[in-house]
């Protein structure tokens, strides 16, 4: 629990000193305080859709072993063999119905249970207990319109409950049509040589560096013809908890300027009006963070990605792209070659966020620069509470606002000592 | 496959490589055809099938290969439009992944000469290693393979087909900001 907080972020005045993306001793407070507290992504249903099916993943740096069993029930684990800890399951995906350690030979089913143990008689006795040496479970799993999501405490609130009334802008990425999303095959990872706060931070509310940052590629049609007439409208919104969003006028263009996918919005408007209600005349969301690394973006490329913690100044980053199940095959071949030029390694935006999230994050190395607070005060002042967006909304469509709470949650959990306290 | 054919085969993919490491991407795009496909599919870790560090529980669902298929993800998924685009965001001086640019050094070797679909196409296949370092210390290698369809169009040899094979399964360049 870090005591001196208060120094490293002054969320009120809109401060963060540059050692939270340097500091070793940080980064390991983080590991605990944080990624092994909070509810963390752990990927997509149609990710794993069938019995046996499974990924691995991680949760900050601990690695996790997520399986559907025979009934279909998804579990997650650490992917960490009970008997010496050598590294289970090694393979990104697969279908399963045991995996078994390369090492001695443990077996385990794929609801975690430890099925076989050679030499169980002879060199054991039969005196291991195997009900009790299965794999180690998540403390909690549970999932919101697809989304799977898992804890390692025990006392973490309900999902429903950490997320809060974020729900609805999941919900408008997530659910606009029957049916839901589903991932398109493959994931891009890479590593970005950052601290993950900084890309965290970057989609949970930094409306501000897209005119600058990617003027190239919007100039040069990566993004159709992505803002070229924004209304100047939009809000920045936290909906507490440390989970933000950015969305721009109800009206903006926030689509690729694809043909197909310009039509397919159009034809589907009515319906995902009658099913997200009235506030879609408000705002139009297209990016956000959920505390505390899931990022999502529905604006150029509709892809989330997991900023997984790789010491204090390396991120692997884990992206998928979804597209609306019910879409026709075009559609979805529209939103994959559009998420393919635009994000990703290559992508024309996000191959140049790689090298600005790189030296923003370095700026903590130096003696001297660790003593620099950095600026996120940005429309400090102006904003308030929205009841109509379940949010604290900026007045204007660029400000700092959601920057200032994601950095205030992440001083809560690294302070408070246990749930009730925040 | 004539001996000549194999030289001349070559000496256009090192002309091709020089361009790229000359940064003369406009000539470059030159050397591909205008329906090129231009492809590097993205790579995981699988057991295969015979991996007893598994039981697979449905087979008729089991994937071994490593790479992804058509339809899926991709590192780069391109035709001659958004390759030309691409270079044409690096003329904007606000590329930042560019710039400052990259010092590449693209070394081509093991190529093999296939007859190709007809009189007018070859298959060629090559491995590749393309060193960059950028800004002051920063080093990647991309290592991999590459599967052409070459075709002759008016006398020129040009690229019509590229799929791009990394040997990484997380990248572990911090972006893909140069061509192979
Ligand atoms: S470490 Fe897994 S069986 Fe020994
Ligand atoms: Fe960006």
């Amino acid at each position: 629990m870090l005591a001196e907080v208060n120094s490293l972020v002054d969320a009120d005045n809109g401060l963060i000193s540059t050692r939270i993306f340097a500091e070793p001793e940080i980064y390991q407070e983080e590991l605990e305080q944080i990624f092994a507290r909070c509810w963390l992504f752990l990927c997509h249903e149609t990710q794993i859709p069938q019995p046996g099916d499974f990924m691995t993943t991680y949760m900050g740096e601990d690695p996790v072993l997520v399986a559907r069993d025979r009934s279909g029930n998804i579990n997650a684990f650490l992917n960490i063999c009970r008997h010496r800890g050598n590294r289970l399951c090694r393979a990104e995906s697969g279908n399963a119905a045991a995996f078994i350690c390369a090492y001695h030979g443990w077996a385990y089913g794929n609801d975690g249970g430890l099925q076989a143990v050679p030499n169980l008689q002879d060199a054991y006795y039969s005196e291991l207990d195997t009900n009790k040496w299965g794999l180690i479970p998540v403390a909690q799993l549970d999932s919101y319109k697809g989304l799977i999501f898992a804890t390692f405490d025990a006392s973490a609130p309900p999902l429903l409950d950490y997320l809060g009334d974020v729900t609805w802008y999941l919900d408008f990425f997530f659910d606009r049509r029957e049916g839901g999303v589903e991932v398109v095959g493959g994931m891009h990872k890479w590593i970005l040589p950052a601290n993950w706060k900084m890309p965290s931070e970057n989609f949970c509310g930094d409306g501000y560096h897209t005119a600058w940052s990617h003027l190239s590629a919007t100039t040069t049609g990566f993004g159709g013809e992505f803002r070229s007439k924004p209304s100047g409208e939009g809000k920045v919104i936290s909906t507490g908890n440390g989970h933000c969003i950015v969305a721009l006028g109800a009206e903006d263009q926030t689509d690729p300027s694809v043909p197909v996918i310009l039509a397919y919005e159009a034809e589907i408007k009515q319906e995902v009006e009658k099913r997200l209600g009235d506030r879609i005349n408000l705002v139009k969301p297209h990016a956000g963070t959920i505390f505390p690394n899931f990022s999502i973006l529905r604006s150029i490329a509709r892809t989330f990605r997991v900023w997984q913690p790789r010491g204090p100044g390396h991120t692997e980053i884990q992206a998928g792209v979804f597209v609306d199940k019910a879409a026709p095959p075009e559609v979805k071949e529209a939103f994959r070659i559009q998420a393919i030029r635009g994000f990703g390694p290559s992508g024309g935006f996000e191959q140049d966020d790689m090298d600005n999230w790189q030296g923003c994050s370095e700026s903590g190395r130096g003696f001297i620069s660790k003593r620099q607070r950095l600026n996120i005060a940005m429309g400090k002042g102006h904003e308030s509470y929205d009841e109509k967006l379940s949010g604290w909304a900026s007045d204007y469509r660029i400000s700092e606002n959601n920057h200032r709470n994601y950095y205030r949650r992440w001083g809560q959990m690294m302070s408070a000592a246990n749930w009730s306290e925040l | 496959m004539r001996d000549e054919t194999i030289r001349e085969i070559e000496q256009f993919l090192y002309r091709e490589a020089r361009l790229l490491d000359d940064r003369k991407f406009h000539e470059w795009l030159e050397l591909l055809t205008d329906d090129i496909r231009y492809w590097m599919p993205v790579r995981s870790n699988r057991y295969p099938v015979i991996s007893k560090a598994i039981s697979i529980l449905d087979g008729s669902r089991y994937e071994e290969d490593e790479l992804s298929k058509e339809g899926e993800l991709a590192i780069m998924d391109e035709d001659k439009d958004s390759l030309t685009r691409r270079v044409q965001r690096l003329d904007t001086g606000m590329a930042w992944a560019e710039d400052p640019p990259s010092r590449t050094r693209h070394f081509v070797s093991n190529v093999q000469l296939e007859p190709g679909a007809n009189d007018s196409e070859l298959n060629v296949y090559s491995n590749f290693i393309m060193y960059r370092t950028r800004a002051e210390t920063e080093v990647d290698f991309y290592v991999g393979c590459r599967e052409d369809v070459l075709r002759k169009v008016g006398g020129q040899w040009k690229v019509a087909y590229r799929k791009i094979v990394l040997d990484q399964t997380v990248l572990l360049a911090k972006n893909v900001s140069n061509f192979f």
